[in-house]
């Protein structure tokens, strides 16, 4: 995405206006080694499995893709980013398919079996309770590494 | 999604995201994050083009290896795009007037011919692929185009979804439509350029022409909520738009 500054004026001015969240502790945790990474993903493109409930406009709950879902749907609020990416290629934006070779290849240790999605258009403040939920799913599962793609 | 890599981080996970606005990159910092230079909507960046996504994923997964941060690179590759915007935008000149709508049920009986003159490639477009993102709105798609008309009218239809009203329903049948007619343009013509689907299907289909009448319904309209997401260009794609809606500021988000 270019810099905020070459945007045209509508969406700079929105951008603009965000407003970050505060971070008040930094952590930082050591990863695994390369060929022992279990991964799991973590989208803010609102997609979900068909048939599960559509993510509100300010959602700040969380949808469960399985390792082995493709047929997903979106529900994100917003327009204003280009959608026919993922419809040509579920990959573009959920690279299930791309960790699984790179696991096949040893490059990465394993895929988890679930990842997880949330409403990128919802303050990230708000879903923390979402994300602990998420953390707790997750260490179930002995992951360790997580992957943030955004849309 | 910097905020949720810093609770992630919190729980005991090593994190790494893909970002698009570098501004809220340096801001947050997140433990590690690799800036994307691509259009929204593509963070893995090129559809159907295994080697380099998997670039973008070992440029990223790259940075698990430094010993403290937060650190922020920049990927090399660059995937342009015109003037600045993410995504296609309708012109800021493209606005129709209620009173320019004309007669919604003869528009709507050339959406649905033109509708139907595209399902059997859609159709095709479906088996061959083997998936489809239409469907959110979980409305037939013979549905989609009376279900979107009543709004066109200056109605506010039942929902026929239970548990979904009608207008975040509206949102979604929106939504599916457009998808339809770019999926089978894509299947069809093998297109990759969204200006270009965006222009076709805005600007030169009846549907697109519906659509900007339900916006132009919706400006005018006395409930507050269809108001307000057509204002927030949440029906139609003005985000990138060189000028917010005549009489509107900043697009509706202020």
């Amino acid at each position: 995405m270019v810099l905020v500054r070459d945007m045209p004026a509508v969406g700079r001015g929105f951008i603009e206006r965000l407003e970050p969240p505060d971070i008040k502790n930094f952590y930082w945790t050591k990863p695994s080694p390369k060929n022992s990474r279990k991964v799991a993903v973590i989208s803010t493109a609102a997609v979900s499995k068909r048939g599960d409930r559509p993510f509100s406009w300010l959602a700040r709950d969380h949808r469960v893709i399985g390792k082995n879902d493709r047929d997903l749907v979106m529900t994100h609020v917003a327009v204003e980013y280009d959608r026919t990416a993922w419809q040509l290629d579920l990959n573009t934006i959920l690279p299930l398919d791309r960790l699984d070779e790179m696991a096949k290849d040893n490059e990465i240790g394993s895929v988890a079996e679930k990842h997880y999605t949330f409403m990128g258009a919802a303050d990230p403040r708000d879903m923390e309770k979402s994300a602990l939920e998420v953390s707790s799913e997750m260490k179930k599962e002995a992951v360790d590494t997580v992957f943030l793609v955004p849309v | 999604m910097c905020g949720l890599a810093h609770i992630f981080e919190s729980q005991g996970f090593s994190t790494v995201l893909v970002g698009f606005v570098k501004e809220h990159i340096e801001i947050i910092k997140p433990p590690r994050a690799l800036w994307l230079n691509f259009p929204m909507g593509r963070p893995l960046g090129k559809p159907n083009n295994p080697e380099f996504q998997k670039k973008v994923i070992r440029t990223a997964f790259d940075l698990l290896e430094k010993s403290s941060g937060p650190v922020l690179d920049d990927f090399s590759e660059i995937i342009p795009v015109r003037e600045g915007r993410m995504s296609y935008a309708l012109p800021v000149s493209l606005v129709y007037k209620v009173n320019q709508l004309g007669n919604i049920d003869k528009l709507a009986e050339r959406v649905q011919m033109e509708l139907s003159n595209l399902l059997p490639d859609y159709f095709k477009a479906l088996q061959n692929v083997g998936r489809t993102t239409v469907g959110a709105s979980e409305l037939e798609i013979s549905d989609f185009v009376p279900f979107i008309s009543e709004f066109a009218k200056g109605n506010k239809p039942k929902s026929p979804r239970k548990g979904l009203p009608a207008i975040p329903l509206l949102k979604l049948v929106v939504e599916d439509l457009n998808a339809v007619y770019t999926e089978t343009r894509i299947y069809k013509d093998k297109i990759d350029d969204f200006e270009m689907l965006g222009k076709w299907f805005w600007e030169e289909t009846h549907a697109g022409k519906l659509l900007l009448a339900v916006e132009a319904v919706s400006l005018e309209s006395n409930d507050q909520v269809l108001r307000q997401i057509a204002s927030m260009s949440l029906l139609t794609p003005r985000f990138w738009s060189e000028g917010p809606l005549p009489g509107i500021s900043g697009s509706g988000w202020t």
